[in-house]
């Protein structure tokens, strides 16, 4: 078991309580899985010449020489140090961010970039809601949509690499509730397509197939399509791109999710009583539950929901 | 001049107690005497009515969480509102009644009583049921009454793919449309005690049975003992 949430907001005037209501939306759901808990929040942009990154760091990093080390690479216009980590905006100066990662690990092989993007901060925590929200400030976070997840480790350890949320890529994150069953399968596959696995988590499996068939030119939509094909297990999972929200559930339903659809938000959880924590739920609002293999796709600030059709089971 | 007859009544509210301490109380009401107990704000609390053994009628206003009225005997439930996963699983008798809707594996085990959900029920209602009788007004998900050994389910509404995959004994009847049957299922002729069935269960839940186009899905027993010959009819996973 673990839990998952997710929020939208289709009426941009609700942004400011992102951090409270994943707050209110995650914490129920501890009793799920205490082992660790994260968040991915899509905050506003930054300028588009820039890049955030939330990057984790050890006592043993020395965050005062990080001009340096990516003198050349890039121009840090701000940096705040949060305990051990940094939070970074920058700018790339004529290269990607996967040469900048190749950068941090040669110099700073401690770090773990956790997140990098325009809009989304990820940051995880091996300890409870509660004090992941309190050491980062996190309910003080305002934002258009997010994720979260809470943590019951069944398929590899418990620590911070493996908390969720995953990086599909920048901007991209995912959480999941359950295991994948033909994961060595995938990964193996994964590998030979040149994918770098940084973890032996399964979830992670989701996350780089996903990065994998986007950058072969699909659709979000056809990419989890094609996901529901190919991965046998048991999963309910939620994956946020800066302007879509996706929710897929297993051809079995075997993991569960409750969606609230009101005129002012989205709210996605692993369980109901999640959803009655949040604030003024609209009494004209909808609850449901996805069906067995059912892909739901909303569209962030929008009041569209594409529910892709359950697919055919074949025999 | 007759008196009317009053139940004695008393009411807990769930807030800020933990399930352990609802279900006992619930539990010392009866042992008292007290024949009806409200719940207010179960806010979606797992285990509710959990185990309950004694005569007592239970009302929950609102909505529950998981296993509502689960391992008991001889309750009599009602849910005012909607139900999440394995509502009155192992249910051995008694009566639950859910105004709302039940999430996956709503009378998962139950060997006997009757579970009523007056709105739909997600994926593997009636899974493995043993014994008493699962009523969905509405629709049920993916896979129900798999490996269904005893009992009936009523289903008005439609049935998700892989309906009574595997089942043993037992009848099931929906009333609107079959995705898909699982293996060794089998539709069978609605008889005039079938129909006799439905109307007793679903008029004392003011359901008109009439309306609906009952039909009659049993086990074909072809799959009860392994015969190499009979491989293909196995339906696989993958």
């Amino acid at each position: 078991m673990c839990g998952i949430a997710g929020i939208i907001y289709r009426d941009s005037q609700k942004n400011s309580r992102l951090g409270r209501d994943l707050l209110r939306a995650i914490a129920p759901l501890e009793s799920r899985g205490p082992d660790s808990c994260g968040v991915g929040v899509y905050r506003p942009e930054v300028r588009h010449s820039e890049t955030k990154l939330v990057l984790r760091g050890t006592a043993q990093v020395d965050w005062q020489k990080l001009p340096q080390v990516l003198n050349g690479w890039a121009k840090i216009v701000e940096t705040k140090q949060i305990d051990l980590d940094c939070w970074v905006r920058l700018e790339l100066q004529n290269c990607t961010i996967d040469d900048l990662k190749v950068q941090l690990a040669k110099h700073f092989p401690q770090v773990h970039l956790q997140s990098s993007g325009q809009q989304l901060e990820v940051y995880k925590e091996v300890n409870d809601a509660a004090s992941l929200f309190a050491k980062y400030n996190l309910a003080e976070f305002a934002g258009s949509h997010g994720l979260a997840h809470t943590r019951m480790a069944t398929e590899s350890m418990v620590d911070n690499l493996r908390a969720h949320p995953f990086m599909v890529a920048p901007d991209m994150c995912i959480v999941h509730n359950g295991q994948i069953a033909n994961y060595h399968k995938l990964r193996f596959e994964l590998e030979r397509q040149g994918i770098e696995f940084e973890t032996d988590n399964d979830s992670e499996a989701i996350a780089l197939y996903l990065r994998v068939q986007l950058l072969q030119g699909m659709t979000l939509e056809t990419a989890l399509a094609n996901l529901s094909q190919d991965f046998d297990g048991t999963y309910t999972f939620l994956v946020a791109t800066p302007d879509k929200v996706g929710l897929v559930r297993d051809k079995y339903a075997a993991k569960p999710a409750v969606i609230y659809e009101s005129e002012t938000m989205v709210a996605i959880a692993s369980e109901y009583r999640a959803l009655l924590n949040i604030p003024d739920l609209d009494p004209r609002g909808s609850f449901r539950e996805p069906d067995a293999g059912e892909i739901n796709v909303w569209s962030v600030g929008s009041s569209s929901t594409k529910t892709l059709p359950a697919r055919v089971i074949s025999y | 001049m007759q008196q009317p007859t009053v139940l004695k009544e008393t009411v807990i509210d769930c807030e800020g107690l933990s399930t352990q301490e609802i279900n006992q109380r619930v539990k010392a009401l009866a042992a008292e005497g007290i024949e009806r107990v409200k719940l207010l704000n179960p806010a979606g609390k797992h285990n509710l009515a959990v185990g309950i053994v004694e005569p007592i009628e239970i009302e929950i206003i609102g909505s529950a969480g998981y296993y509502c009225g689960g391992l008991s005997s001889g309750l009599n439930l009602e849910v005012l509102g909607n139900c999440s996963w394995s509502l009155g699983e192992n249910l051995m008798d008694g009566q639950i009644i859910v105004r709302g809707n039940a999430s996956a594996n709503a009378g998962a085990t139950a060997s006997g009583g009757r579970i009523s959900i007056l709105g739909n029920a997600g994926a593997r209602a009636g899974i493995s049921l043993k014994g008493g009788t699962l009523i969905v007004a509405g629709n049920v998900g993916y896979g129900s009454a798999f490996m269904m050994q005893q009992g009936r389910i009523v289903i008005c509404g439609d049935a998700g793919d892989n309906l009574a995959d595997s089942i043993y004994e037992g009848a099931i009847y929906v009333g609107g449309n079959i995705a898909s049957l699982g293996a060794d299922a089998k539709l069978e002729p609605m008889t005039a005690q079938d129909w006799q069935f439905l109307e007793t269960e679903l008029n004392s839940l003011e359901i008109n049975f009439a309306e609906y186009d009952f039909k009659k899905i049993v086990s074909a027993k072809e799959l009860h003992h392994f015969k190499a010959q009979d491989w293909f009819k196995f339906k696989d996973a993958y």
